[in-house]
This record gives C-alpha cells, structure tokens and sequence, in this order.
C-alpha cells in the first residue's frame, strides 16, 4: 500500500465530511431547499471568486490587507520581544509595567481605533498601529514567560565559561527563550488577522474587511461569501504556515499555547 | 508599590495634560474624565450600556460553553466524533469571527441574535480546541490504573477523565470569555445601537472625547475583572492544577 492511500484510509472521514457538506449544499440549494439567497451554491460562490480575481477587484482589496497585517506584524514583534525580553531579564521594570500591561491587555483593540488615530496623523498609520496593539501584548507576555522559564543553572554554567553580555543574550537567553516567542509571533499574527478585519469594516475603503462589508451593504451574498472565503484561506495560511516553519526551525521544542 | 508606575503615568498624563502639552481636546485629563464617568453613572445611562454588554457577553457564553464542551470530550474520547469534525475546526478556528457578522445579519436580521452569535462563535472554538486537547494530552497511565480498577463507561468518565480534562476546560473558558468579550465589543463598534463598544464608537463620531474616555476605561475594567476574576478562581478551585498560563 502506498504512503498516500495509506494516509487516506486513516483520514478518509475527515476528508468525506466537508464534501459530504458542499455536496449537499449544492445539491439543496439547486432543488430549492436552501433559499440561494442566503445560502448561494458553492459553485456559483466559486465563480464570483473567480470574477472577483479576474477583473482585479480581490487583488485592490487582498493587497491592503496584506501590507497592514505585514507592518502591524512587524511592529509588534520588535516591540514585543525587545520589551518581553527586557522584562524577563529585569525583575524591577517587569513588576512596574506588569499592572500597566494588565490593564491595557484585556481591552479590545478595536477599541484603540478613536485614540490611536488622535495620535497619529495618517488614516493608514492609525489602522496599523491598532493591529498591532493586541498583538504586541501577547508577544511581550509569551517572551517575558520565554526568558523567566530558562533554567537558572544554564544561565549560571554560561557565566562560569565567561558568558557575559552580548554572548550570554545571544548564545543563551534568545535561543532558551525563542519557543516561547514563537507561540506569542503565532498567537500575535492571528489576532492581526482578527483586528485588522474588524479595523477594515469600521474605517477602509480598501481591504477585505471592506470588501466583506461592501457586499454586505449591497447586498451582494455570492460576493460576501467569496470574501469570507478569501479570509477564511489567509487565516488557514498563516497560522498553518506559522506551524509548518515553527516544526522546522525549532524541532527541539513543543508549541506551548493551548495552557 | 505595584500601583507607583500606573500612578505615575496617570499624574504625568493629569500634569502634560493641564500644562496643555498633550492636546486637552483629544487627551481630557484622567480626573476630568473620571468626574464625567461618576456624572454618566448618576444619569443611570452608563450603568444601562455597561448592563447590555454583560447581558450580550453572559449569553454568547453559556450559548458557545454548553455544546463546545461536551464537543471537545467527545471528539477527545471517539475517533470517528473527531475525524468528522475536525477539517470545519481546521479551517474556521483562525477566522476573524466577525467576519461572520454580515452572514448572521442577513440570516436572523441585524438584531441581538447576530450580534451574541458572532461572540458564541468566538468563544465555541476556542473552548471546543481546549477540552480536547485536555482529554488528549491527559497521562494514559491514568486511563490504564482506572480501567484496572475496574472504572468502566460512566464512572470511567466521572472519575478520571473529566477531572484529568477539567484544568484545560477551565482555560479554554477562561480565554472563550476573553475573545468573547473582544467579539462582542467589536460587534457594538461596528453594528449594535446600544453597549460600551457602541458607546466608545458614538462618543468617538460626535467628539465628546472625555465620554469615550470614560467607556473606554469601563471595558479595561470589565476585561481585568474577567480575566484577573477567572484566574483566581482557577487557581482557587483546581488546586491539584500547575500554575495557569499567562494568556
């Protein structure tokens, strides 16, 4: 038996049950069952995706939504592990930013939209920026853990061979604490994700969000669901993507999220 | 001591704001938008908006908790159960779930029904993925002593799998609430007439800023409370549990 058929007679309700269901779908919705209205044909859907990736339209609004997520990405990155790893190492600024943190934490990013836009001047900077509120904290949080949790010991054998400053950060601290980062980067990118569309509906005329709530405006269900479709494959993308390069540059260490 | 820091910031914050460094306009000082907050609950209006979002939060809650966590148990105890679900979880668990908002409207009308739904939703996976991952990452040496005592079905169940699955129940509730109550307050930014969200949203268009302040501070609060409030409880109620996580 081949490794294919192999992988298929282990998985073969797993994949059988979505079909089952877009099978069905098409079939109630063309016998009337389901009012197309609401619930359009997965093939009628797929043409309109087609339609909105041929004349150009899902590129206009993909591309938008693209560049926000890069840049709210990267920004919390680099703050959150240069203010997640400075929090580890020093006790004292951990314990006075920590009440900050969990104040701020908890409140919905959305919610920063009003505030980060009396900051800035750009429309396009304030969306960015409050992407990457939600996903900063979480960073932060996950490489403060990510420091702290190193075994003291490792930190003491590396000052004993002459491990100071630069080497000790780079040979041990970043390297111990790096599994925790990645969980905060993968944890962090889905909520970009998750902010920026709600981000989109409120204040965009370009990007999927946007797409999304125009075709609901007018109405436009095929179009509503071709969007969602398009979202629904970049979350699937990039937290699975997220995990694949994870298993490869770190396959020493477990994703510890789900605690 | 704890408190120095966050006083501080909030006394820098009075002080730039005083001295009209920071914008008076858009950065109100904290004890003006404090006055105004004391002022909006004695109206009653602020206590009425923070009750609809409670009320939206408690339902989507128990709407997502009472099928996701005997979902979770059951595709983490039969294969089939599992296999069958898992490709919708797979591809749903990463949608932003206010996506399905425009679905919902158009399916049950822009009222309460869509907006709690688009909550439950956030929160049915997030718990859903939890349980299971409670029952399967469980020690199996502890299935084999119970089967060996002779716990069979039920007892099996009660005894050790759901104690086993419980500390990872109680996060996937935990965190459930917590993107609940993102959801629901993106749902009032976005959608509903009524709520803190819509309250943040509404004084946000009409620039009455230190309003918005003030529904503003009224989420972080009910955010920490939650967050910090299940927390201890966890901690309080599943003592043979190591330290709950972070997140």
């Amino acid at each position: 038996m081949s490794r294919r058929s192999g992988w298929l007679a282990g998985h073969w309700l797993t994949v059988a049950s979505p079909a089952v269901l877009l099978i069905g779908w098409e079939l109630a919705a063309a016998t009337g069952l389901l009012r197309e209205a609401f619930f359009p044909r997965p093939s009628t859907v797929l043409a309109h995706l087609r339609r909105l990736i041929a004349d150009g339209t899902l590129l206009a609004h993909a591309l938008p939504t693209l560049g926000r997520i890069a840049w709210a990405f990267a920004l919390a990155a680099v703050l959150g592990i240069a203010f997640g790893l400075a929090m580890g190492l020093w006790r004292r600024l951990r314990e006075s930013l920590d009440p900050v943190f969990a104040v701020v934490y908890p409140i919905p990013s959305i919610l920063f939209l009003p505030l980060v836009s009396f900051l800035v001047p750009r429309g396009e900077t304030a969306l960015i920026v409050t992407t990457a509120v939600t996903s900063f904290f979480l960073i932060a949080f996950t490489t403060t853990e990510g420091v702290r949790q190193i075994d003291p010991l490792v930190v003491e054998a590396a000052r004993h061979y002459g491990a100071r400053g630069r080497r000790l950060f780079t040979a041990v601290l970043l390297p111990g604490a790096l599994p925790f980062i990645f969980t905060g980067l993968r944890l962090g990118l889905g909520f970009a994700l998750i902010v920026v569309v709600a981000v989109e509906i409120v204040n965009a005329t370009y990007g999927l969000g946007a797409l999304l709530w125009l075709s609901w405006q007018v109405l436009k269900v095929e179009d509503m669901y071709a969007t969602f479709v398009v979202i629904a494959a970049l979350g699937a993308v990039l937290s699975y993507g997220l995990a694949a390069l994870r298993a490869r540059l770190l396959p020493w260490a477990q994703d510890v999220a789900e605690r | 001591m704890a408190l120095a820091v966050p006083l501080g910031l909030l006394a820098l914050w009075e002080l730039l704001a005083r001295l009209a460094v920071l914008s008076p306009r858009y950065f109100p000082p904290p004890t003006r938008v404090g006055a105004v907050l004391v002022d909006s609950f004695a109206e009653g209006d602020l206590g009425g908006e923070t009750l609809v979002t409670l009320t939206r939060l408690g339902s989507a809650f128990v709407l997502a908790a009472v099928p996701a966590v005997p979902l979770g148990l059951l595709m983490g105890m039969v294969k089939p159960v599992r296999a069958v679900v898992d490709p919708y979880i797979a591809v749903l668990f990463p949608v932003p779930k206010i996506a399905l908002l425009p679905f919902l409207m158009i399916l049950l009308g822009v009222g309460e029904a869509a907006f709690v739904l688009t909550g439950a939703i956030s929160a049915f996976f997030q718990i859903t993925i939890s349980t299971l991952a409670g029952v399967q990452t469980m020690d199996p040496r502890l299935l084999d002593v119970g089967r060996n005592y002779g716990a069979r079905g039920a007892r099996l169940f009660g005894k050790v799998i759901l104690p086993a699955a419980l500390p990872a129940i109680f996060t996937g509730l935990r965190l459930g609430l917590g993107l609940a109550l993102v959801a629901i307050v993106a749902v009032e930014f976005i959608a509903a007439k009524s709520g803190l969200g819509h309250l943040v949203y509404r004084h946000w268009q009409t620039l009455s800023i230190p309003q918005m302040y003030g529904a503003f501070v009224l989420v972080g609060a009910l955010g920490l409370l939650l967050t910090r409030g299940l927390r201890a409880l966890q901690a309080r109620t599943l003592t043979w549990q190591e330290e709950p996580g972070r997140l």
